[in-house]
């Protein structure tokens, strides 16, 4: 079709220039910390506060996985996140197929009841939450962490798979069951390839949400159980060791990988 | 919220096959979400009579939401203002991000959407703290805007407060402008990316100039992300409190502040649900008006 | 967006009845949801039974264990073994205690039922073990299983927050006093009103921890933290308010004030005698004083939650970190004082480092420094509620 010009091409030089030089300050903004992070894994602290430069050393990388808190919390995390994000998936896209391929009374509260955790304060949720389990006599503690994460990734993953998964072409599955293919046929090698780009996005989606949060969990786990960010909070009145720095770079690293290589993989899938 | 299509022809008829595939999440989206937010209501309206037993007494105590509402109506106010001045910003500065990865993308639009969201793999509060760095009295900001003579400048417009940069209005809200930032350009690139390129070359042959084509077309057809955006970025700023914890002052704090002060400091649970409430429902209907004047309703 | 779907042929009725495929998927999602779901939530059961809460009286099945929450920073890289190797106890120390406020929020509902935290000694602070103790929420201890807490000093013996001393022991004491940075003063601070001092605008710091700012400042006013009522702490408690709202006070802080001394945030704070010691190693601008007025002693102290299982292993801790050795190893790290008798004496016959340490002021005041020491007064419940309630607003909580 016509050349993808954007209409403000004829705004000129100058209007594009100065529009490509916001963008690109957005984009340095959002490395700014990252970049005092990254940093700040190298330095040498001069106490227990990894706040003032004071010296370059790599000591700081030579076992960053040592045992201790930090590394205790990072594995609760890990642990925490896979789980929520597992059940939050399964459950989301359920209800993103049932919205999705089927007429039924009830979307519009469906709809309402997914996006209200959305829109909820998190600091209402989490207090909602915990007084619910003190209420019901449930001590907190890890399950009901996961109960808050798996709540609030649930609303997320089934609104992401809705958006992605609306515009498909759904009569294959009925030119594939005219064809004589057995209902589960149709679902493993019809659907499913169909929705699982969707449904692999909400999951990281999920994970990384249930990673982050800090409120919600703050409010929801037991009084000695310290996922990451939890540690970070409450070390932070005493310390903070540039072991943290250290981790977060790693996850960092992790996820710039995980990201180029996706993004390979799927050049080699187009192209193919 | 998205409109209701019962009458898309591409659906099954209802069996109870939606209803078996809707349950689980929605029985965890009941049990989890709807059934707390009746007992933090029912414990707003609860009177707790000793700080250090943990029981609370249902009473229909209104007072716990008038008083609330009188004691923290500065920290109330100072939480929509901090909030919305960020989603100002974020708009500010998302948009044109989103715009030219949609529009000059081309083949990096992945890697420049993930370079959006790798920041955020870090803790949140790592980045916080990162901040509190930057931007301490010792710091490489500090620095470089005294060297550059800009200190000043900034004294005068209020945003720096006795050539500090921490302890401010202005380090608050940029904590919140930058911790929300993403969620407000990926809704904005959605819908930017939704748009057909034909309305786009339709409109420059219409109107004169760029300009005119973006305002007319382009930015109307935006505007569900921007919908989008700004309440996933007003409504989490609104409620949040460790910007203000680590960037701010006590002339900063903000009503998230007082709900986890109440709620895991003080263990006054009444006054931190009434607040809850309060936020909620102003929230709420403030969504409403947005969505009125905004004249849009789609989320996603 | 939508395309108008191919009309059913007979081949598909013939098929079978549409209902069998929808039947599968419903089936499908029954179980998805109930299946997947399931182990994952074994999952998280079998994955915390290292942070196990309900509770088990009777001790369970591993009486060798014992678990001791503690401030961070408050044990050196030695003690922890070394206890471990000599008792033969299996011996978890985690640092989660840092805040006595929320520390006491979080475990309210479970101290209050009499069930198990956790940890089978904690550390609260004197005026959190008052709280406690007027709760019954704390064991006594096995006194007659702790021979070395004849060791404890004689200052410290029947304090006020425990008259009868069966319920704690101090795991260290300190002096609160006002520590500065005097690259950023300029000069020597030797009085409380030097916070007060308007060339320091923007640039100090105070404690969360009202206790001592406010007993600070009812010093300055002249009247006595020992004897403190709301009403006597109510100009104290006015001046603090005053100074926060025209921004003299930057920020409360807990112990992160350390790091904005540091990063040159504050000029100065309301600030710790240990930590300060601490950081002067590194950085000798920073410096610690007692004010004119007065200062305000406090001690973290041991005791025993409720619910706590290995009373008896915790007798041996106690035990082993009343010796003075062991005492003496753990003061040479913290940096605070000790209130074990005869610290000082081992120090002084050790190596010049050590020898340096028992004679520090901070770490061993002189008489004439602790003539100017206080104690906060014992609250009730609601007075101590008033002086929250109305420091959380001074703090725009």
């Amino acid at each position: 079709m016509a050349t993808d010009r954007p209409p403000e091409a004829a705004l000129g030089r100058v209007g594009r220039w100065s529009l490509t030089a916001v963008a690109a300050a957005g984009f340095v903004f959002l490395f700014i910390p990252i970049a005092g992070i990254i940093a700040f894994s190298f330095n040498d602290p001069a106490g227990k506060f990894n706040i003032v430069w004071k010296g370059f050393t790599l000591d700081n990388w030579r076992d960053p996985f040592t045992p201790g808190p930090l590394t205790d919390a990072m594995i609760l995390s890990l642990k925490v996140a896979a789980i929520s994000a597992l059940a939050a998936t399964i459950l989301g896209s359920l209800i993103a197929l049932a919205l999705v391929r089927y007429r039924f009374k009830g979307g519009v509260i469906v709809n309402l009841l997914l996006v209200l955790p959305l829109t909820t304060p998190e600091i209402v949720m989490g207090s909602s939450l915990a007084t619910l389990f003190f209420d019901i006599g449930v001590d907190r503690s890890i399950r009901t962490v996961i109960i808050a994460h798996v709540l609030f990734c649930t609303s997320f993953v089934a609104l992401t798979v809705k958006a992605r998964i609306r515009g498909f072409d759904w009569s294959l599955e009925d030119a594939a069951m005219d064809l004589g293919a057995t209902p589960w046929r149709t679902f493993s090698r019809i659907t499913l390839p169909l929705i699982t780009p969707g449904i692999l996005a909400a999951a990281l989606l999920s994970f990384a949400l249930s990673i982050d949060d800090f409120i919600i969990t703050l409010f929801n786990a037991g009084p000695t159980d310290e996922t990451f960010p939890l540690r970070i909070y409450s070390a932070s009145r005493t310390e903070l060791p540039a072991q943290i720095n250290v981790l977060a770079t790693i996850v960092l690293l992790v996820s710039v990988a995980v990201l180029i290589l996706g993004t390979l993989f799927k050049r080699r899938l187009d192209d193919a | 919220m998205a409109a209701d299509d019962e009458g898309d022809r591409t659906k099954r008829r209802a069996g109870f096959v939606p209803y078996a595939l809707l349950s689980p999440g929605m029985i965890w989206l009941i049990l989890f979400f709807l059934v707390p937010l009746a007992t933090l209501l029912k414990t707003s309206l609860s009177a707790k009579p000793s700080r250090f037993v943990p029981d609370v007494e249902f009473g229909w105590e209104f007072s716990n939401y008038t008083d609330s509402l009188s004691t923290y109506s500065e920290q109330f106010i100072r939480s929509f203002v901090y909030a919305g001045a960020a989603t100002l910003l974020c708009v500010a500065i998302g948009y044109p991000v989103a715009y030219v990865i949609a529009t000059r993308g081309g083949r990096f639009k992945n890697v420049l959407l993930g370079l959006v969201v790798v920041p955020f793999f870090t803790s949140f509060l790592i980045r916080t703290l990162s901040w509190q760095s930057v931007l301490s009295d010792n710091g490489p900001a500090v620095f470089l805007l005294e060297r550059l003579h800009l200190m000043g400048l900034l004294d005068a417009a209020g945003i720096a407060e006795n050539g500090r940069l921490l302890a401010t209005h202005a380090a608050v809200i940029g904590g919140l402008t930058y911790n929300f930032l993403p969620f407000m350009i990926l809704p904005i690139y959605v819908s930017l990316e939704k748009i057909d390129l034909r309305l786009t070359e339709a409109a420059k042959d219409l109107y004169s100039n760029g300009w005119q084509a973006f305002r007319k077309v382009v930015l109307p057809l935006s505007l569900p992300g921007v919908f989008a955006g700004s309440l996933l970025t007003f409504i989490p700023a609104a409620g949040d409190f460790i910007n203000a914890a680590f960037l701010g002052s006590p002339n900063n704090s903000m009503i998230g502040s007082v709900v986890q002060n109440r709620f895991l400091e003080q263990g006054d649970t009444p006054t931190a649900a009434a607040l809850s409430f309060i936020l909620m429902a102003i929230i709420t209907v403030g969504t409403l008006i947005y969505a009125r004047l905004l004249g849009t309703e789609d989320l996603v | 967006m939508t395309t108008a779907r191919p009309p059913r042929t007979r081949m598909s009725r013939l098929a079978g009845p549409p209902l069998t495929r929808r039947a599968m998927l419903g089936r499908m999602g029954a179980v998805a949801g109930a299946g997947l779901l399931g182990p994952g939530l074994l999952a998280a059961c079998g994955g915390d039974d290292s942070d196990d809460t309900t509770d088990t009286t009777g001790g369970g099945g591993d009486s060798k264990a014992l678990w001791f929450e503690n401030w961070p920073g408050y044990i050196d890289e030695e003690t922890v073994g070394l206890f471990a190797q000599a008792s033969g106890l299996d011996f978890k120390y985690t640092e989660g205690f840092n805040d006595n406020a929320s520390w006491f929020a979080k475990n309210q509902a479970l101290l209050a039922d009499k069930k198990s935290i956790g940890p089978d000694i904690v550390a609260p602070s004197s005026w959190m073990a008052a709280r406690l103790i007027g709760l019954g929420w704390v064991r006594a201890l096995p006194l007659d299983k702790i021979p070395n807490a004849a060791n404890l000093v004689p200052t410290l013996q029947k304090p006020t927050w425990d008259p009868d001393g069966t319920f704690t022991l101090p795991y260290q004491s300190g002096m609160t006093g006002i520590a500065y940075n005097i690259s950023i003063t300029g000069r020597e601070l030797t009085s409380f009103a030097d916070i007060y001092d308007p060339a320091f605008k923007g640039k100090v710091g105070m404690l969360t921890e009202w206790r001592d700012t406010v007993g600070l400042t009812m010093l300055l006013l002249g009247e006595d933290p020992a004897e403190a009522t709301i009403d006597s702490a109510a100009e104290a408690l006015d001046k603090i308010e005053q100074a926060a709202n025209d921004g003299q006070i930057r920020q409360f802080t807990g112990n992160d004030y350390m790091d904005d001394l540091a990063s040159g945030n504050f000029a100065a704070c309301v600030g710790w005698s240990g930590d300060i010691s601490q950081l002067a190693l590194d950085n000798p601008d920073v410096r610690f004083v007692i004010p004119d007025e007065g200062g305000l002693q406090w001690s973290d102290t041991m005791a025993l939650p409720a619910g706590s299982e290995h009373v008896d292993n915790a007798a041996v801790w106690m035990d082993y970190i009343y010796d003075p050795e062991n005492a003496a190893r753990l003061t040479t790290f913290i940096g605070y004082n000790s209130p074990v008798d005869g610290v000082q004496d081992v120090l002084a016959a050790g190596d010049d480092a050590q020898k340096a340490l028992s004679e520090s002021p901070l770490l061993f005041p002189d008489e004439e420094t602790l003539s100017r020491l206080y104690v906060f007064a014992n609250l009730d419940e609601e007075a101590e509620t008033a002086f929250e309630e109305r420091f959380a607003t001074i703090i725009g909580a």
